[in-house]
């Protein structure tokens, strides 16, 4: 510990370079957190989503619907405990590109069905009341400055849902109780959209609850092997593996996020590892002197070690308190549709201040060595 | 000027050591900005390329694509009967009335089932996209089950080789031919005759028309004609603009992303140059001094060392640009927001990326050499030349 003193000093030599070695390792662990914030974003939303929760489609797709019948068929399979229905809307709010999820759910099943969905009684009851009502997640009220109350107009961007604009009321704003519901979409009356529909009946797909999570699989295949063979086969999968088969469809984020991440260290230990080189070079001589003074190999080998890493770490912290500051779903509001809510936890900071020690001591290491090995004589006779 | 360039030439070779390593800080952030531009760019050359110039895509008024587009069968003939619309030799129309629905088929890589999306065509689709070739098999017989394939969609998923059978729409349907596009996003797709997917997938209407205009200057009248006409509520686009519209959601946010990693990687490799040049500037103090004493102005001091930090950063450009470009060409998925289904396109580099990241590499250089070159230019002579 005694040689701290030693080691700052060092650092403070050329106060410039080291604070734009320190901004670098910043920037860099800035942009990894941020990078792993969003890939544990869309893992998030597979870990919670419910082993116990079937979701069936039409075989085809999800975009086909189902008739209502299959609600009743699916109620009466062994291992069932719960089922419910839901569309997709896919309606525009005064422009195309206002796009958020809105769901026509069958309120009071749907409800009971995902206990995530956090809404206070009173909101509840005022909702299930409404033919015309509609619930809002606190994302999406905060984005368009809906309050409870407020009328909305969608325009049915599907044309099945007819021509006509669909007015709504917000009775209640809710939250999301876990990263499986999105606190960004917008829920309805499944009975509103269907009176208007061309084809009256259709549903876009269930969602079962299964008494033993255990058995999951095996009641999933039993609803399946009911449509078999009618004209609406359908195809039903825990809501997790249907997550991710979800995030897959966006492309392979795994790789190429990865790909960023290393390529942004790799850069960054250059640019360490450069300064370091440099700061051990300018001090050939200095370090040659301590050695004629007594200083063993290992102490000049620590003392360079311990600069790299101390550069590094502080580095490391700014941009890792800098990213739990600015990555943050609220401050950024880029999440909604099908980018899930993301932000900069106080793991990532540590992973990252993690990344930023490894930095350091691979940028230092090389000039270490130099400098622990350099020949006195050598050194002190060469004129820097 | 051949002095001074010579001097800073050899002044980076016998630092080379600390010139390599800032060169490959800044390798790294022009090789991730040209392959993360290469995505952006394949992405929306896949589908740009599916659209011609010479084709019009009618799609019902207000309809931003052909998932949520409607066109009554009875339409048809009325746009087929337009004067606009280019005809076959025997006097057909040019049109194909068209239906994207989209199944669900298990990916080659991983066997999870993916969107895939599968195009209804009418009987002469392949003369209005004359882009389209035929590498295995023939054209599918209108009236029967037959199906062909985007070369593209056989890689990417499986059971969908020449020959198989392919259950779709309660009904086994059989691959008979395999094409390619020009790399458009229709090698992605799985195409068939539109009057048998319509009972298939139980619909009653088309999605939209594709019509092949005599001309592309034939547009506008083309537009005033649908537009005049009350039986129909289609909206004519030209098939390029379409598609371009369409890639714009992915697209963009692939930018989005390219531009704001590259952006910030780039501040980090500047700091990195900053700090060789200022080393550079500190280890030649004497050097220079002597150039100024010859009678060297300061402009000349900064420009060569301006140049000689835009040097560095350029082959630190090239080397990026070397590193990225294996990639081209490699083929990839990412989903299309708009037909909610999976696009296989390639990687892009085109020469205009790399010159885009050589000048990015440039500026690099020339924005960290920047202060160090003043630095230099400002150093007294006396002084200078005192220092050891």
């Amino acid at each position: 510990m005694k040689f701290v003193g030693l080691v700052l000093k060092s650092a403070r030599r050329s106060k410039r370079r080291t604070a734009l070695t320190i901004l670098s390792v910043a920037l860099a662990v800035f942009l990894f957190s941020a990078l792993r914030a969003v890939l544990q974003g869309f893992d998030a939303v597979s870990a919670a989503s419910s082993a116990q929760r079937l979701v069936t489609i039409r075989s085809t797709s999800m975009i086909f619907s189902m008739p209502t019948s299959h609600g009743e068929a699916i109620r009466s399979t062994a291992g069932v405990q719960d089922v419910t229905w839901a569309n997709w809307f896919g309606g525009i709010y005064k422009d195309p590109k206002n796009f958020f999820g809105q769901f026509a759910v069958e309120p009071e099943s749907y409800l009971r069905m995902y206990p995530e969905i956090l809404l206070s009684d009173e909101e509840k009851q005022a909702f299930l009341a409404d033919r015309t009502g509609c619930i809002v997640g606190d994302g999406l009220a905060k984005k368009y400055g809906f309050k409870i109350g407020d009328r909305i107009v969608l325009q049915p961007g599907i044309p099945t849902y007819g021509t006509q604009d669909y007015p709504f009321t917000i009775r209640g704003i809710y939250r999301a109780g876990s990263s499986a519901v999105d606190n960004q979409s917008m829920m309805f009356h499944w009975k509103y959209a269907d009176e208007r529909s061309i084809v009256k009946g259709e549903v876009g797909w269930y969602v079962t609850r299964v008494a033993d999570p255990d058995r999951a699989v095996q009641v999933a295949n039993a609803i399946d092997q009911k449509f078999a063979n009618s004209p609406y086969e359908t195809k039903t999968d825990t809501e997790q593996a249907f997550s991710a088969q979800f995030a897959s469809m966006l492309g392979n984020l795994n790789v190429l996020l990865g790909s960023v991440a290393l390529a942004v260290v790799l850069t960054t230990l250059f640019v360490a590892g450069n300064t370091m080189a440099m700061s051990v070079r300018e001090r050939t001589t200095e370090i040659a002197v301590m050695r004629t003074l007594g200083f063993p190999a290992a102490t000049i080998f620590m003392l360079v070690v311990g600069e790299g890493v101390l550069v590094a770490v502080v580095g490391g912290a700014i941009g890792g308190v800098l990213a739990r500051l600015v990555i943050n779903a609220e401050a950024l509001g880029l999440a909604g549709g099908f980018i899930p809510a993301f932000g900069v936890s106080n793991s990532n900071v540590g992973v990252g201040l993690g990344l930023s020690l490894i930095i350091g001591l691979l940028a230092a290491v090389i000039p270490a060595t130099m400098a622990s090995r350099l020949k006195i004589v050598d050194a002190l006779r060469r004129v820097a | 000027m051949g002095l001074i360039a010579n001097y800073n030439l050899r002044s980076m070779i016998v630092r080379k050591g600390t010139a390599a390593m800032t060169a490959m800080g800044i390798a790294m952030v022009v090789a991730v900005f040209v392959m993360t531009m290469a995505i952006a760019q394949g992405f929306r050359g896949a589908l740009v390329a599916s659209g011609s110039n010479e084709n019009a895509i009618l799609l019902r008024k207000g309809a931003t694509s052909e998932t949520v587009s409607a066109v009554l069968k009875p339409q048809l003939p009325l746009i087929e009967s337009m004067p606009q619309v280019a005809r076959t030799a025997d006097g057909h129309a040019l049109a194909s009335p068209e239906l994207v629905v989209i199944i669900s088929l298990p990916r080659a890589s991983d066997g999870h089932p993916a969107n895939v999306p599968l195009r209804g065509v009418g009987p002469r689709a392949f003369e209005v996209r004359n882009t389209l070739q035929f590498v295995e098999g023939r054209r599918f017989t209108p009236g029967t089950r037959e199906i062909n394939v985007g070369k593209q969609a056989v890689a990417r998923f499986t059971g969908l080789t020449l020959g198989s059978d392919v259950k779709f729409g309660g009904v086994a349907w059989k691959v008979v031919g395999i094409f390619t596009a020009d790399d458009a996003s229709f090698e992605s797709e799985v195409w068939g005759d539109v009057d048998l997917m319509m009972p298939a997938f139980q619909r009653n209407g088309y999605q939209s028309v594709t019509v092949k205009l005599v001309d592309p200057s034939a547009f506008d009248s083309f537009q005033a004609a649908v537009g005049n006409d009350p039986r129909l509520d289609l909206k004519p686009n030209r098939e390029r603009d379409y598609y371009e519209g369409q890639s714009e959601t992915t697209g963009t946010l692939i930018r989005v992303f390219a531009i704001f990693v590259t952006a910030i990687l780039s501040i980090g490799a500047v700091f990195g140059a900053v700090n060789t040049m200022y080393a550079a500037v500190a280890y030649r103090t004497r050097e220079i001094g002597t150039l100024r004493a010859l009678g060297f102005s300061r402009l000349r001091i900064v420009t060569a060392f301006l140049a000689e930090s835009v040097a560095l950063a350029l082959v630190g450009g090239v080397v990026g640009c070397i590193i990225a470009l294996p990639v081209h060409g490699l083929s990839t998925g990412a989903m299309n927001m708009t037909s909610f289904s999976e696009l296989a396109f390639k990687f892009r580099i085109t020469p205009a990326l790399l010159a885009g990241g050589l000048l990015f590499s440039a500026v690099m250089g020339a924005v960290g050499g920047l202060l160090p070159a003043l630095r230099a230019a400002r150093i007294p002579v006396a002084r200078a030349l005192r220092e050891i």
